[in-house]
């Protein structure tokens, strides 16, 4: 083996052993980022310490996120818990040439066209902050607590399917957790199993 | 002559399929092992997935995204349907982050039909299923359609020899019980469930795919090490999983393709 090759091989293997060793656990502290978003300011996890945040994997063309957005779910949720003073992050980790990369100019424009109101979108294309917290599909939702410890880590509901009309009859981690974490409880079901696409990160 | 053999197979090909609904991605039919119906026998049906190349379907586990082709029963009273039978799937992995499970190419997934005393010789029967499933290459699209078969009832069944072949592969690639002689444990430290398989002989290669959705970390590499009586796996655990678990359900595919069914009892190491 020569020493190119040998050398690609350790930073293969190395760059999985930090991705795996990222992932975050319920319980543990969430790791801290700072990100850029689509109005090109930046955004800190440590700026919201002692609020609730929320973060949510995002691709505009996978058709399970499509089920949230086109029926008014994913933004009813984001007014809902916004308007009780939680930070809504949406995060878009498709890399460039793959379905769900967007400028932010496009991304705002989305925002605009589909009436939503995240507190902000968080452009991820190197998929960094994605790897950080193992973000696997979209949606896939993560819950911070304002200690900075993470509560929960999966899925939106109940309902693992891209049909709207399961909505209704859909129980929503999300709200089902923030309603018991504001109320000073613990979060009952914390760890899900997230569905939809696979995030689409750079290969 | 090689022309001619072309078009006729191609003429016998369209014949059998041409009522068959088509999608982008993936061409589904329903199929049955049998010609004809028989009152109180259970019939074997087949959805059949013939894929674009380089697209996927799921396992009924997807791994860590998709979902599995589910089915919706509209059959005459008295007739009832199983649930599907799963053959082996295969690991679908890209980067170390996403592994998931599924079928390329070509599946075919058995359902057994019961069918009930009342069904009267003569008469015909016909079995519909509204069928969902999730196509995925680079992007995922949900597709479905309302597949339908009609059988004669018959006093004897005969094997229909046009989907002989296609049943007999599938029915290879179904998980079989555990050999009476093998056993399945597992023990469970912090971050892995070490799955020991006890067979009576050295398993050097062996691969374990997980039923329940959020006990393992899927991408996660598999560590075998071969003993003189089968092998143990070290598995890592998921991070969805907070609670303990009782038993770690699975199959184990093996490289000449049989693969076994697991349900190995999980308990603590003993320090």
């Amino acid at each position: 083996m020569n020493k190119v090759n040998r050398f690609l091989l350790h930073a293969v293997v190395l760059l999985a052993l930090i991705a795996s060793a990222f992932a975050v656990k319920v319980g543990d502290p969430a790791p801290g980022f700072t990100s850029v978003d689509s109005n090109g300011k930046q955004q800190s996890l440590s700026n919201y310490k002692g609020k609730f945040v929320v973060l949510e994997w995002h691709n505009q063309g996978c058709p399970y996120t499509k089920k949230h957005y086109e029926s008014g779910n994913m933004q009813r949720l984001q007014k809902e818990w916004t308007a009780k003073g939680v930070v809504w992050l949406t995060v878009i980790s498709s890399a460039p040439g793959t379905q769900g990369f967007v400028t932010p100019t496009q991304e705002n424009d989305y925002l605009k066209t589909m009436n939503a109101s995240p507190t902000a979108v968080l452009m991820d294309p190197g998929g960094s902050l994605g790897h950080l917290y193992g973000a696997k599909t979209t949606p896939h939702m993560f819950i911070i607590d304002p200690n900075g410890t993470l509560i929960y880590n999966g899925a939106i509901d109940d309902h693992s399917s891209s049909d709207q009309s399961d909505i209704p009859n859909s129980k929503n981690y999300v709200s089902a957790a923030l309603t018991q974490a504001m109320a000073g409880k613990p979060v009952t079901e914390a760890a899900t199993r997230p569905y939809g696409c696979s995030v689409k990160y750079k290969d | 002559m090689r022309q001619i053999f072309v078009s006729l197979t191609l003429a016998a090909f369209s014949c059998a399929y041409a009522q068959q609904p088509s999608t982008a991605h993936a061409r589904v039919e329903l199929l049955s092992q049998q010609s004809s119906i028989t009152p109180e026998n259970n019939l074997l049906l087949g959805i059949h997935f013939v894929l674009e190349p380089g697209w996927h379907i799921y396992w009924t586990n997807p791994g860590d995204s998709g979902q599995p082709p589910s089915l919706k029963w509209q059959l005459p009273a008295g007739f009832s349907a199983e649930e599907i039978q799963w053959p082996h799937p295969e690991r679908m992995q890209k980067n170390a982050e996403l592994a998931d499970y599924g079928y390329h190419d070509e599946v075919l997934l058995p359902v057994t039909i019961h069918v009930p005393a009342s069904a009267r010789n003569g008469s015909s029967a016909p079995l519909v299923a509204d069928a969902k499933w999730l196509v995925c290459r680079e992007v995922c699209i949900p597709e479905h359609e309302r597949l339908q078969i009609t059988l004669p009832v018959a006093a004897r069944s005969k094997e229909n020899p046009a989907t002989a072949r296609l049943f007999l592969n599938a029915k290879k690639n179904l998980p079989k019980s555990l050999p009476q002689n093998w056993r399945a444990s597992a023990t469970s430290s912090k971050d892995d469930f070490v799955l020991k398989i006890i067979a009576g002989k050295r398993i050097t290669k062996a691969e374990f795919f997980p039923l329940e959705p959020n006990q393992i970390d899927n991408p996660a590499p598999q560590k075998l090490a071969a003993s003189a009586t089968g092998a143990t796996i070290t598995l890592k655990k998921s991070d969805q999983l907070l609670k303990p678990i009782t038993s770690l359900r699975g199959l184990l595919l093996l490289p000449d393709g049989t693969s076994y069914k697991i349900e190995a009892p999980v308990r603590k190491p003993i320090q």
